[in-house]
């Protein structure tokens, strides 16, 4: 009897579970799915977009990006740049603090840099690994609590933007924490604070201090996108990342919840490496100008969307995110019969099978979106016009990426490169030297690359203006991509909240809110 | 026993080292995982100096031999994306996979014996006919399908049950916090019924077959007649006889089963969002983190050793007529 009461008692409390386990958010809490895992919250070893959407709540930075690609005060609030261009001093106005109640001074800030930049670190983070490459840090002092002064050894217009993304936090905390530590226990600087970091399941942030209308952020990691999208409908998560082209439509038809569809900054593109280790017909042809604008003509990119996307893209018209390109140029138009009459006269006529060159397409599987079927669809469209396409997928980290990084992928890749909206040279950076990692055609041409020493020299914006609209047609006219599109993002979100998505991935709660009834 | 015990040990050796040999060769044959761990942007000085750092310069039988080395003394290794000890990592995870593993056990065990037991009681009938028709569709289901089938059902259309997450059990009770565990119980059952399902219900359409056979095999056996002659229930005579003597070949296959199940749950974990280690193994291949994968690898093999090693010993108990 005793043991059959028991039996009742756990039942009842099993059975009681739904009502806790189903329950909507809270008003003051706003849950996201994220579709991967974050590794680490080390402020310096950060790196992927996921975690560094989290970050972005957790530490403050010198300044941030504006939803219209603006760079915009944040813990700072002006900065000045020395004459040769090489030394920014920003001021940080008195009164900010830790969420342990350190003060945040300038030394904090050069602290962050400085701890960043400590080879004894090892650190591969974004900070470390892209920005400070990018802008050659040489160190960061401060003369006084008010001012710091971070040093550099390129001049370049787009310092400040890759300022932003530096993450900043408090020197007292972190010296004193191990490095394994620093990685799950943050100590905040921005409105947010860590609550708890479940591995593989939740993070749950608590508001501390302004900005944010949430006082509770909980992101869960849900990898699959038809797990996401569930939770979504069931009103148990509210926002969710990488929705998948196939669910759009159940869930703007579901009448809990819509879909944010932006064109994002990740400019896909075909790549034609000009490598001379490959031969044959199609790679000797992909060397010359005229047959890679022959080929521009040849793929039905907004078709590709469509159908392919779920979504109305426009066109890229270089490798700069829209509207920082070059306002004269337009879009290559599908047109097969001008590729037809462009390769003809370049000296690639049809033979009696109707093949004018074969060529080999290489591509990775399951990193972009849909990006088999797209590639399958390019593959499709060049054999139309007669340039006989071999698509060659293979398996993304451990295959492609080698390939790709060595240069040594193609003759025709697929590939995504990420982008921004602030800055049209941080979009043309992928190509800044010859060498540069980023430039996986092994593209040469010296209209584009001499560019750079004009826009080092330039004196105005103006003049700065006007050499990257020339590099920029250049790039169009004989650029070694096959232009694709920026490709879209789509975010299931409840109606419960009002949140806007932003184009440039990153995911920032400070403003979303419950909706209006 | 044991020396039966020693001999088996030492072949766990030989055994974790070929599956350490093969996972590690698989991972180096895609080309050099350095390029996943730098910068697109990082010059070759700097690919060369991170390659150096984290050991890929290095010969791959110099880099296998220096693992092998370090982990017989217990060290497998710092994960190269969670920068922490890669067993650490994996003991983190494991005993979230744990729990589902053992739940969809018991749901294959606890629900297929009745109904193989059932079915060859009914043999020809629609009963036995219903039972065999369910028991080959659960063993055709791909568990991914089934999952996402249970979720559109239980977890959208009707809200029954959480769609994914997990709520630990094991943990709490490992670090000796049996008030956590007891408290999270109700909570763990609900979020682990539909993964178990989805994990176990192949196992359990497999296991209702076996018994099912292997019950037929036993009831026309001449000491099921003898006890049936001796007027004993036909409870006592399906129960205490058919089955006991039925069981034989169902423990190995559940022995096996706690490995097949093991192996099976990477698909299911990553559709319910499980923080296990089928996940945790599949993003580290995905990753190249091949401190991490070694290190998965290692328990998962150990395991499953373990497991056919104590189903050996128990076989040997329940039958006297094996000999080890």
């Amino acid at each position: 009897m005793r043991q059959f009461k028991y039996a009742l008692v756990f039942a009842g409390a099993v059975m009681g579970v739904p009502h806790a386990v189903l329950a909507t958010p809270a008003a003051d809490t706003i849950v996201v799915g994220l579709s991967a895992d974050i590794d680490t919250l080390d402020p310096a070893e950060i790196s992927s977009r996921d975690a560094s959407n989290i970050a972005e709540h957790i530490f403050t930075t010198l300044s941030s990006i504006s939803v219209d690609g603006k760079v915009t005060p944040r813990l700072s609030d002006s900065y000045t740049v020395s004459d040769d261009g090489k030394s920014y001093t920003y001021h940080i106005p008195p009164g900010h603090t830790c969420s342990d109640g350190e003060a945040l001074t300038a030394e904090d800030v050069a602290y962050s840099f400085n701890r960043a930049a400590d080879p004894a670190n090892n650190f591969t983070g974004n900070t470390p690994g892209f920005i400070f490459t990018s802008i050659d840090f040489k160190g960061a002092t401060a003369p006084d609590p008010e001012h710091v002064v971070i040093n550099v050894g390129i001049k370049s217009s787009m310092t400040p933007g890759f300022l932003t993304e530096v993450f900043i936090h408090c020197k007292d905390s972190y010296e004193k924490m191990s490095l394994e530590d620093a990685s799950t226990k943050p100590v905040a600087s921005g409105p947010y604070k860590l609550v708890s970091w479940t591995p593989g399941s939740e993070i749950v942030l608590q508001k501390w201090q302004d900005p944010g209308n949430f006082k509770t952020i909980d992101y869960r990691i849900i990898p699959e996108a038809s797990t996401r999208t569930a939770e979504l409908l069931t009103g148990n998560v509210d926002i969710i990342t990488n929705v998948s082209p196939d669910q759009l439509d159940a869930i703007d038809n579901s009448g809990v919840a819509r879909v944010e569809k932006v064109q994002g900054t990740r400019r896909m593109y075909v790549g034609f490496n000009q490598s001379t280790s490959f031969t044959g017909k199609g790679a000797e042809a992909i060397r010359k100008a005229d047959v890679r604008r022959a080929l521009q003509y040849a793929v039905d990119v907004p078709t590709i969307c469509k159908q392919l996307l779920n979504f109305d893209c426009e066109r890229a018209t270089s490798l700069v995110n829209p509207p920082q390109g070059n306002p004269d140029l337009k879009p290559y138009p599908y047109d097969p019969e001008m590729a037809g009459k462009l390769l003809d006269a370049a000296g690639y006529p049809k033979d009696a099978n109707g093949v004018r060159f074969e060529i080999t397409l290489q591509a990775g599987r399951g990193r972009y979106l849909n990006d088999a079927n797209v590639v399958l669809a390019v593959g499709q469209y060049l054999t139309d016009i007669g340039v006989k396409t071999n698509v060659e997928l293979m398996d993304w980290a451990s295959v492609y990426v080698p390939l790709i990084r060595k240069h040594e992928a193609g003759p025709m890749f697929f590939l995504g490169s990420g982008g921004g909206l602030w800055s049209a040279l941080y979009d043309m950076s992928d190509l800044a030297t010859v060498d540069s990692g980023p430039n996986y055609t092994n593209w040469d041409d010296p209209r584009w690359f001499d560019g750079w020493k004009q826009i080092e020299a330039a004196k105005t914006p103006e003049e700065e203006r006007a050499v990257i609209n020339e590099m920029l047609k250049v790039f169009h006219d004989d650029g070694p991509w096959l232009l694709m599109y920026f490709q879209p993002d789509f975010y299931g979100v409840s109606n419960r909240i009002d949140w806007q998505a932003r184009r440039d991935e990153v995911v920032e709660l400070f403003d979303a809110k419950l909706a209006s009834k | 026993m044991w020396t039966y015990i020693a001999r088996r040990l030492s072949q766990t050796v030989i055994v974790i080292l070929g599956v350490t040999l093969i996972s590690f060769t698989a991972l180096h044959i895609g080309g050099d995982p350095t390029f996943l761990y730098v910068s697109d942007r990082a010059t070759n000085e700097e690919i060369a100096q991170t390659r150096v750092r984290l050991g890929f310069d290095k010969p791959l039988y110099v880099q296998y031999l220096t693992f092998i080395g370090k982990a017989a003394q217990g060290d497998l290794g710092k994960s190269l994306k969670f920068h922490r000890p890669a067993i650490d990592v994996v003991a983190d995870a494991l005993p979230a996979t744990i729990e589902l593993t053992l739940f969809s056990m018991l749901i294959a065990i606890v629900v297929a014996i009745p109904l193989g037991v059932l079915a060859a009681l009914r043999r020809g009938s629609a009963t036995d006919g219903s039972i065999m028709i369910l028991g080959m569709l659960g063993q055709s289901i791909p568990s991914f399908w089934l999952g996402i089938m249970m979720i559109m059902t239980f977890g959208v259309q009707l809200r029954w049950l959480p769609i994914s997450g997990h709520v630990p059990l094991l943990e709490p009770m490992f670090q000796g916090d049996f008030h956590t565990a007891f408290a999270n119980l109700p909570s763990a059952i609900y979020y682990l019924i539909m993964p178990s399902l989805a994990v176990g219900v192949y196992s359990l359409s497999r296991n209702a077959r076996l018994v099912r056979s292997s019950m037929l095999e036993t009831l026309s056996l001449d000491f099921v007649r003898t006890a049936r002659a001796k007027g004993l229930s036909e409870y006592a005579v399906v129960i205490n006889h058919a089955l006991r003597n039925a069981w034989l070949p169902v423990v190995t296959m559940i022995g096996l089963e706690f490995g097949f199940l093991l192996g099976g749950v990477v698909v299911v974990e990553i559709v319910f969002s499980w923080p296990g280690i089928g996940r945790l193994l599949f993003n580290a291949i995905n990753q190249r983190d091949i401190p991490l994968v070694q290190a998965c690898v290692i328990v998962l093999a150990g395991i499953f050793v373990a497991i056919n090693l104590i189903v050996d010993l128990v076989y040997a108990r329940l039958d006297p007529r094996v000999r080890l």
